[in-house]
């Protein structure tokens, strides 16, 4: 397994594109945090810092399609040929691109939290309100954050494996957390609705202990988001060990 | 010393029937053309022996083995097929290197195989530069990385000059002399000609011929008429 995951880390630290994807996180923690402040954000108002943090799980959508591009990507280069004529025992394969995209994952996440930290920092000084790192609440946001940028990997990773088309998969994962989700929650009430995928990472993301209207405590965000996450991960394996690489 | 062995292969993409009950056996120490027409299940054929697609029916052994048994696939199998690919952004050293990493290969390897196909000025340089020869002699590195006992090349002349074609053929003449096993699928009958110790004729998903290249006669004109009788008469 040791070399499979060293084939992975390589295969991810001789290309540029998949880290520019990733720096695109921190970017937008920064703007996020920033269009709150300047939009009217009560630097006062201790709820306005857990919204700052928050940030991070909306970064998180990079590495979702960061995760994409673990499968689907080899696929549209034509790479994932070679890669499974080194390793037959494909499931191996998706166990190791698991193991690389989730840690890669984890370090965009702890990236965006440390933006999001400084920027909300240096933003509540300057408007002279305090931010109080040691507020459990900002830790708790900012681990969610993280979990949710881990998740969110895994679950690309899964998305990629399934539907082997980048392009389609991408598309699809957008469109499914701009319109699917807010739809079905039309459709069977946020009481269904805070069991799907994005809502739970909201939950994981930003919710408080007991859980905001409409989505689920923290804690079961983290359960829901991390079944998903198993859910597409076995999928994908089953589905990669059958298909006919033509 | 590790024979291709194919018995009674089937395999039908939905109602395409690809391949339909092919046999024939690629011997060691010698060069086996891989013959055929546009759809005729050579390129089918060859993927299911490396286990890129799985079999309807029949088997497809190498050294009696599945490919996916192989306990290391890259020592024992180099293939170079048409569709694979290069992330245009790699470098090529570090396209073998990836490779290498998977199949416990040392690096210095990589950097043997590099000279070989002549792409050692080239090794620090990104694909997307690169002309179709050199991909094709990037795709030959590869298959010769693990110094594997099977050789299993598809158009492996494609985009090469003069010189080059050449320098394969010495390199594929070698190989089989060295014991190993090698098998061609080539269009270029010429090219075939020249270098084959036998050949397999396949159209319509069947072997049409396997046998020595003497049987056919191994002039330029034989080959080509006995190929084109062979594979127009498919049904």
């Amino acid at each position: 397994m040791l070399p499979l995951i060293r084939s992975e880390f390589r295969k991810l630290s001789t290309v540029r594109s998949p880290w520019l994807l990733l720096a695109a996180g921190p970017l937008l923690v920064v703007a996020g945090v920033t269009g709150l402040v300047q939009s009217g954000g009560n630097v006062h108002d201790p709820a306005t810092a857990g919204k700052a943090l928050a940030h991070v799980t909306l970064a998180a959508l990079f590495t979702l399609i960061f995760g994409i591009f673990a499968v689907a990507g080899e696929y549209r280069h034509g790479t994932v040929t070679d890669t499974f004529l080194s390793t037959p025992a494909r499931g191996r394969v998706v166990a190791a691109k698991l193991a690389v995209y989730g840690s890669a994952g984890a370090v965009a996440g702890l990236v965006s939290a440390a933006a999001a930290v400084a920027v909300t920092a240096a933003w509540w000084s300057a408007k002279g309100g305090s931010f109080q790192l040691s507020a459990a609440d900002s830790w708790r946001v900012l681990a969610g954050g993280v979990a949710v940028n881990i998740a969110f990997a895994a679950i690309g990773v899964g998305v990629g494996a399934l539907l082997r088309n980048l392009a389609v998969a991408i598309a699809a994962a957008l469109a499914w957390i701009a319109l699917v989700e807010g739809i079905a929650g039309q459709l069977v009430g946020t009481g269904l609705a805070r069991w799907l995928p994005f809502s739970a990472s909201e939950a994981l993301g930003r919710a408080n202990m007991t859980g905001t209207a409409g989505f689920l405590p923290q804690w079961g965000g983290g359960l829901v988001l991390a079944g998903y996450a198993i859910a597409f991960a076995a999928t994908a394996m089953v589905t990669t060990l059958r298909h006919d690489v033509t | 010393m590790a024979e291709v062995e194919v018995r009674d292969l089937a395999k039908n993409f939905g109602r395409v029937a690809a391949v339909r009950g092919m046999s024939f056996t690629a011997r060691a120490g010698k060069v086996t053309g891989f013959l055929g027409p546009n759809g005729s299940g050579k390129t089918t054929t060859l993927r299911i022996v490396l286990g890129l697609v799985r079999a309807d029916a029949g088997t497809a052994l190498i050294g009696g083995v599945p490919y996916g048994r192989l306990a290391r696939p890259r020592h024992t199998v180099g293939a170079m097929l048409e569709a694979t690919g290069f992330h245009p952004g790699r470098r090529a050293r570090d396209h073998l290197r990836v490779i290498a990493d998977a199949a416990g290969i040392p690096g210095r390897r990589v950097d043997e195989v590099l000279a070989q196909v002549d792409l050692t000025s080239a090794a620090r340089r990104r694909v997307r530069g690169f002309s179709l020869g050199m991909h094709q002699r990037l795709g030959l590195a590869t298959a010769l990385l693990g110094d594997p006992r099977v050789l299993l090349l598809d158009e492996p002349a494609n985009g090469l000059d003069p010189a080059g074609i050449a320098w394969l053929r010495g390199l594929l003449r070698s190989l089989a002399d060295e014991g190993r096993t090698v098998i061609v699928a080539s269009h270029v009958l010429s090219e075939v000609a020249q270098t084959a110790d036998h050949v397999v004729i396949v159209s319509a998903g069947q072997v049409r011929f396997a046998g020595p290249l003497d049987e056919i006669g191994s002039t330029n004109n034989a080959l080509e008429s006995a190929f084109l009788k062979l594979t127009a008469a498919a049904g």
